[in-house]
């Protein structure tokens, strides 16, 4: 067999995080003994989710459907959104099964530092939706380091004219952490423990 | 090699899955850049102590040369959270830093600026009315670094100011320039006579005595305005932090 093929294999998995050499060599070998079916599927899966995900251009979560599964369901609360940094986020806090509302993802966070201005992220696109009236609450789970309580305080600000609650995630949850690295019954306690901003 | 010192963070950027890397201005060695491992997780052993303004004990390890040496310890000596939980502030002081981390060369320990830096965190208070504090750091920090603008005399003739005369300052030459001196064309910037006065006298002051110093708030701004510019001139771009409207106001959309 040519030495080629798997050297391939094996590059292409170190490409991924958290992933070095001597874990990318076992990866390639166990993928070689699966049944071709099986390799199959996940080589089509990870072309599929390159092809076919795009934004919700509700809430920005990544989908392939637009609007995506959350903003189409039919018994999720509309009037209450959760505001995040970024798509994975939001399966953070679904696996917590706290919460049955809706979401906004901003896609990243202000840094002044960085030149992360608010246009570069969807606050406009939120405050749009706020506008379109139906929301009584918007909770900010950005992440509980700087960056996500400069943007939580901005979009607070931001909001005030429209009179709804707005709320900010607090217990549990350590600063300069993130929260996609949050056990759920943290997270829980987060949503749970929320105050008014 | 293990190596300890004190330090203050200016920037913390995420790199791969829930690392860091973190930028510290340091007493023993001046700018420098560390990898965190793991900082993001909820039980990491390094809290909150990686957030910016954070003035701690380190520790990091790595070779002589090394470019991204490892942090392995830091104990915070002052948090200065209260700076960076108020907009204000925050966004104020960031445009501080974004100076330093520009001006400064990594590993080249610059006392005068480690001192200038604990004690504008040190002194300001959450909120709006430092911004003489950071008029103040910003002209000290272009000093500093060799970029102070020429105020006090004519650019190409040396010829003193007269006392109060005001004058037209050339951006691409950091100066004022004299009357007789002047060419057309170039892009200058009229500063009125208070506020050249104003300038010249108040960075005779020390640091510890700005809360004594009563300026009116249109002559701040003049000079804030002309230093900005210069700054814009020298770095061929304005600051990013600028974009954020030194923290007046949030709302600028
Ligand atoms: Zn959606
Ligand atoms: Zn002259």
């Amino acid at each position: 067999m040519s030495q080629g093929i798997i050297d391939e294999l094996i590059n292409n998995l170190t490409k991924l995080p958290g992933i070095g050499r001597k874990t990318a060599q076992r990866l390639a070998f166990y993928i070689l003994s699966m049944p071709a079916e099986e390799a199959r599927a996940m080589a089509a899966a990870i072309i599929d989710v390159k092809e076919k995900a795009l934004f919700c251009s509700v809430c920005f979560n990544i989908t392939d459907s637009d609007p995506c599964d959350i903003c189409s369901s039919t018994t999720r609360d509309k009037g209450r959104v959760c505001v995040v940094e970024e798509p994975s986020n939001i399966l953070a806090v679904e696996r917590t099964r706290s919460f049955d509302g809706m979401y906004h993802v901003l896609l990243g966070a202000l840094s002044p530092i960085d030149g992360i201005t608010p246009d570069r992220l969807k606050i406009n696109e939120l405050v749009e939706r706020v506008k379109a009236g139906g929301i009584q609450e918007v909770i900010m789970a950005t992440n509980p380091n700087t960056k996500g309580e400069v943007t939580a305080r901005y979009i607070t600000e931001v909001l005030k004219p429209f009179g709804i609650t707005i709320s900010r995630i607090a217990y549990g949850l350590p600063i300069g952490s993130d929260i996609e690295f949050a056990d759920e019954v943290t997270l829980t306690k987060a949503l749970e423990g929320r105050r008014e901003v | 090699m293990l190596s300890r010192t004190e330090g203050i963070v200016l920037r913390s950027s995420v790199f791969g899955e829930a690392d860091l890397i973190v930028t510290y201005l340091t007493t023993d060695y001046g700018l420098v850049k560390v990898f965190a491992k793991s900082p993001r997780k909820m039980k990491s052993r390094f809290g909150s102590s990686l957030e910016p303004f954070t003035y701690s004990k380190i520790s990091f390890i790595g070779k002589e040369d090394a470019n991204l040496p490892r942090l392995t310890q830091s104990d915070i000596i002052t948090p200065f959270y209260a700076l960076r939980d108020d907009y204000n502030s925050f966004v104020s002081l960031c445009e501080i830093l974004e100076l330093l981390m520009h001006f400064l060369p990594e590993r080249d320990p610059n006392a005068g600026m480690f001192s200038l830096l604990h004690k504008l965190l040190s002194k300001i208070r959450p909120g709006e009315g430092n911004e003489l504090y950071y008029l103040y750091c910003k002209v000290r920090f272009l000093g500093l670094a060799g970029y102070l603008p020429k105020l006090d005399a004519c650019g190409r003739c040396s010829k003193q100011t007269l006392e109060g005369a005001g004058g037209r300052f050339y951006v691409s030459h950091g100066a004022l320039i004299c009357d007789a001196c002047k060419t057309d064309g170039a892009a200058a910037i009229t500063l009125s006579q208070s506020a050249l006065r104003f300038y010249l006298s108040f960075m005779k002051w020390n640091f510890s005595n700005i809360d004594r110093v009563k300026a009116p708030a249109p002559l701040v701004s003049e000079i804030a305005g002309l230093i900005d510019a210069h700054i814009k001139y020298i770095m061929s771009r304005p600051l990013k932090t600028a974009a954020f409207n030194g923290g007046k106001g949030p709302l600028k959309r």
